[in-house]
């Protein structure tokens, strides 16, 4: 474990947090109400900054396929049990199975998407779901 | 007006996903501009469309469609193949997206 290549935990720790930055971003985004108001725009500005960041940074040793899973299934969890909390908006149960099956479909979607699958050969660049994986 | 918006906020959130896998971990600069300035175009739209949407479905809706635009767009320009995982992955979040509607969704 060198300088150069940061260990796993730090690289989750890293993850987790982007996930945290995505709930905030998601909450300070909608708080804005079309970006009129000024605190919560500003709160949006460095939520999206440092998401991607973070992102970036556990993205260079964690598998993106898994990486993008997790970051994206705790923004849009996070976004739906905490939005309630911030505004005046209620979870019914059957809108929270509905987000449930979304998420479940993305997270699955993203982690069948992982360009190092044996099974699925891919041909020059990882495409578009490798992005933010070089960045 | 709100699905407009979240439209226009899916396209640019797709374009933030190809411009950040140009920009060479943020180290070519003009892809690095174009990554931002579609997260920012993309932002503002999510935002527009949240006036209508609660934030958890607005976001849930924006941050899914477009990974099955990413996916799609993968397969179609990047020679990925769709295997029956990542369609049944598409399948699992249209069903998601067609029961917010049917709950009545905004």
């Amino acid at each position: 474990m060198s300088n150069t290549h940061p260990n796993s935990a730090q690289s989750w720790l890293m993850l987790l947090l982007a996930g945290g930055f995505e709930v905030g971003y998601a909450l300070s985004v909608g708080g804005s109400h079309g970006f009129t108001r000024l605190t919560w725009s500003l709160v949006a500005v460095v939520f999206f900054l440092l998401t991607l960041y973070a992102l970036s940074v556990a993205l260079r040793t964690i598998d993106v396929g898994i990486g993008y899973a997790v970051w994206a299934g705790i923004g849009a969890v996070g976004a739906a049990l905490l939005g309630p909390v911030f505004f005046d908006e209620t979870l019914t149960p059957a809108r929270a199975v509905c987000l449930g099956v979304i998420v479940a479909g993305l997270v699955w979607l993203k982690l069948a998407d992982r360009p190092q699958n044996p099974q699925e050969p891919v041909d020059g660049p990882q495409g578009v779901q490798g992005a933010v994986a070089r960045s | 007006m709100h699905w407009l918006h979240l439209a226009i906020a899916v396209i640019f959130e797709i374009t933030v996903a190809i411009a950040a896998g140009k920009a060479e971990g943020f180290t070519n600069r003009r892809w690095t501009i174009a990554t931002l300035l579609s997260g920012a175009i993309a932002t503002y739209f999510l935002s527009k469309a949240l006036l209508t949407f609660d934030v958890g479905v607005g976001y849930a809706l924006w941050t899914s469609v477009a990974g099955i635009g990413i996916t799609v767009l993968g397969a179609l320009l990047f020679g990925q193949r769709l295997n029956w995982r990542k369609a049944l992955g598409i399948a699992v979040v249209i069903a998601g997206v067609v029961g917010l509607q049917l709950s009545g969704v905004a």
